[in-house]
């Protein structure tokens, strides 16, 4: 094929993507909403009918996939043989009084995620990226908050799609799974925005070759991906900087897999804590990229955070950390949404411990709660953070 | 019906009762006290001025409005009501425009006031969005129509501002309350209405507002990278559409009611900036002030109020924090200007004041010392 070709990228690419910077700097030009979506979905469908993997489908099942509306303003990907089997199911044709409950659960969990916490939250992000600047420490509060509002924002509009996808009786994939947890960036990436991961790994790193030519074909073939990964959320150098730096930790975290020598048991929970710490502090770094306004502001603030003399934490900033705490407590510790409802998507079972029993109070009153505050906080003002990607 | 079924219709009955719940609690309490002026809770107020001016209009007596931007933030409304003898409710809005602006008052002026004062800009004519279409003004509210009503009740965040001015009215529970009630979480933490966007009484004055600041000011405004901002939304027809539509719309429409207005005295620098940065801009600016004088002046229950070229305050930088902003002392200038009627624009003369602005301008020297490059 010939978009699996090194001549390709190295010939055409910078052709493309001079037009895709040009493009991209003139901002009336206007594009359908949600356009990167389906075109994910509509390349992974050609290149797999290339490939001889497609089906024959229904006309009107092929439509009802490009325009399933759940996911398409911000995700997940769907991809065809997962999702066109489901609408051809019979019993799909039908309301089902348990898929309903627990889409509208999940639905209400996501609502709150982004209402009530990733909406919270945002005024704090000011600290590092607003108007004046930073401290050591508004630097330090700024990032993570960032950080943890994207994470609520977006894989709140996930649950969303999904919880709203299951009252129809079709089961979404998962796109998010606490990846603040991760120990590794590697670990990272198979649990934050994961079928965007996937769909990269199929249909761009795998046909690059992948793994399979060797170390250093392997490194570059990741920085690649990395990079348009990057540039898929903007024609901006910061995003080139966050997808870079993403592909040059992956490339350290499999040279470190390969190379440095494996922990004893003893030192084992210990190097699995700091490694833990490192991941995060990476993540919030390439935040900084991602979320800036230009290269000029990211480093700006990146060198705040790295100049411990200048130092304010008064009471204000006190507060806040606390809050970043607080934050930072339900990221790391808390079930995250499929756990707490059950939500297996390969085996498309959810709630079973709510289907033949009436509802736990505590849980009834949880989930109500959920989906009572997600509609209180909803804000004239608040969009989700992916809509523009 | 399945157990399913049962269990939806408990989560759908429970969700109901949460929200219900929390109107109620907001209606109770009430704090933006839109139903009623605060009685059985100490009343606390929010400095997110387009939503608590929705409250504030209900809520307070008063003859006379105050209406501005930034410029008018600062104000003490018991300065006002001294040095002017009137019961005065200030409105200013930061970074409002001039539909902002005109909407709130002609809010405020349901309740019949006698007087408006009002600090005029002229960026404030630039074009912007209606009414309905500002995300950050809560127009409905204003209206009190259901839709605003509603949105009132049915909202989290008014939901947690009442339940923390309920704990501070119980008398267990209001030190804790009161010393968690931080911005971080809170937005109505302000527990006086005369404090309300005033400076802190903790900050030092000297430091806030001096020469250095103001200088720095202008070199950044300067700088080649940005001055094109100065140009940015500054068209001479849609500029006067708007003040056409919005002012003297508001005025024409209510004769009884005096309106003081006058220009704020921004530092000699704001112009010297767009002198040497954009003098097109300063052009635009010129006529539309000219249109304003001569076209204000044909309405009797206007009072027009130039201060810019208030020399003895616009050249001493150390009045100002950056090159428009003064310092609470020049707000003390003003009022008393304002009572006194010191710099009246003339009706028969209405561009006088703006000809000595012109040549002051004109006449300016930069202090190349101070103002570093």
């Amino acid at each position: 094929m010939l978009f699996n070709s090194y001549p390709f990228i190295f010939l055409f690419l910078p052709v493309v993507l001079f037009g895709y910077f040009a493009l991209g700097r003139r901002s009336h030009i206007l594009l359908p909403v949600s356009i990167s979506f389906y075109s994910f979905t509509q390349i992974a469908f050609l290149v797999d009918a290339y490939r001889g993997n497609v089906a024959r489908y229904a006309l009107p099942h092929y439509a009802l996939f490009v325009t399933y509306f759940p996911h398409l303003i911000a995700g997940p990907i769907l991809h065809h043989k997962d999702i066109i089997p489901q609408f051809e199911r019979a019993d799909a044709k039908r309301p089902d009084p348990h898929l309903i409950l627990c889409g509208l659960i999940i639905f209400g969990i996501g609502l709150f995620k982004k209402t009530g916490l990733a909406d919270g939250i945002q005024p704090l992000v000011a600290l590092a990226f607003g108007q004046a600047t930073p401290s050591f420490d508004q630097a330090w509060i700024g990032a993570p908050a960032y950080t943890f509002q994207l994470y609520f924002d977006f894989s709140a509009y996930s649950d969303m799609a999904i919880g709203m996808s299951l009252m129809f009786g079709i089961f979404l994939p998962l796109n998010f799974n606490s990846p603040y947890k991760a120990t590794s960036i590697i670990e990272f990436w198979r649990r934050w925005h994961m079928t965007l991961s996937q769909f990269l790994r199929d249909y761009l790193y795998i046909p690059l070759g992948g793994n399979r030519r060797g170390r250093v074909l392997r490194y570059l073939n990741l920085m690649i991906t990395m990079l348009l990964g990057g540039l898929w959320h903007g024609a901006a150098w910061t995003f080139v900087a966050w997808g870079a730096l993403h592909g040059a930790y992956l490339c350290i975290n499999h040279a470190w897999s390969y190379f440095a020598p494996k922990p004893g048991l003893r030192l084992a929970p210990l190097a699995r804590l700091a490694a833990f710490v490192l991941t995060f502090l990476a993540v919030v770094v390439a935040w900084v990229f991602f979320r800036a306004d230009s290269m000029a502001q990211a480093l700006s603030i990146l060198s705040k955070m790295a100049d411990p003399t200048r130092i304010v934490f008064g009471g204000a900033e006190i507060a806040k950390a606390a809050l970043i705490a607080l934050y930072a407590v339900i990221a790391w510790f808390l079930l995250n949404t499929q756990e707490i409802m059950g939500y297996d998507h390969r085996n498309r079972t959810v709630g079973e411990h709510l289907r033949a029993v009436p509802m736990r109070p505590w849980f009834l009153y949880a989930s109500a709660a959920a989906l009572a505050f997600g509609i209180l906080g909803i804000q004239q003002h608040s969009e989700f953070i992916y809509f523009r990607f | 019906m399945s157990v399913s079924g049962k269990n939806l219709l408990r989560l759908l009955g429970t969700c109901a009762a949460l929200l219900a719940g929390a109107a109620a609690l907001t209606f109770i309490v009430d704090p933006l006290q839109i139903f009623r002026p605060a009685r059985l809770f100490a009343a606390m107020y929010s400095t997110d001025t387009r939503l608590q001016n929705a409250g504030l209009i209900q809520s307070q007596d008063f003859d006379t409005v105050f209406m501005g931007t930034s410029l008018a933030i600062h104000f003490r409304q018991s300065d006002v009501d001294k040095a002017l003898d009137v019961r005065s409710l200030k409105l200013a809005m930061t970074g409002s425009n001039s539909h902002e602006q005109v909407f709130v008052l002609a809010a405020a002026l349901q309740r019949h006031p006698d007087r408006v004062i009002w600090e005029l800009d002229d960026w404030i004519f630039c074009d912007a969005v209606d009414i309905d279409a500002n995300p950050y003004l809560p127009a409905d509210l204003y209206r009190r129509n259901a839709k605003g009503i509603a949105r009132y009740l049915f909202n989290g965040a008014m939901a947690r501002e009442s339940a923390w001015i309920l704990a501070r009215s119980i008398p267990p529970l209001s030190n804790l309350a009161a010393r968690l009630s931080t911005d971080a979480v809170f937005s109505f933490t302000v527990p006086n209405v005369d404090d309300i966007f005033v400076l802190s009484s903790d900050i030092d004055v000297g430091k806030a507002y001096n020469a250095t600041k103001t200088t720095a000011a202008f070199t950044n405004i300067t700088d080649p990278a940005r001055s094109a901002g100065f140009a940015e939304g500054y068209n001479y027809d849609a500029m006067v559409r708007n003040f056409e539509s919005d002012a003297v719309g508001l005025i024409a429409s209510n004769p009884d009611v005096d309106f003081d207005i006058y220009f704020p005295p921004y530092s000699i620098l704001q112009w010297v900036a767009m002198r040497d940065g954009s003098p097109a801009t300063l052009k635009i600016v010129y006529d539309l002030t000219t249109h304003i004088n001569r076209r204000l002046a044909e309405f009797p229950n206007v009072r027009l109020h130039d201060f810019r070229a208030v020399r003895d305050v616009t050249h001493d930088l150390d009045n100002y924090s950056d090159v428009i902003h003064h310092s609470p002392a020049i707000d003390l200038k003003v009022l008393s200007w304002l009572a006194n009627g010191t710099y009246l624009v003339d009706r028969s003369a209405p561009t006088a004041s703006l000809e000595r602005l012109r040549a002051q301008v004109e006449d300016y020297q930069i202090d190349t010392d101070r103002v570093a490059r």
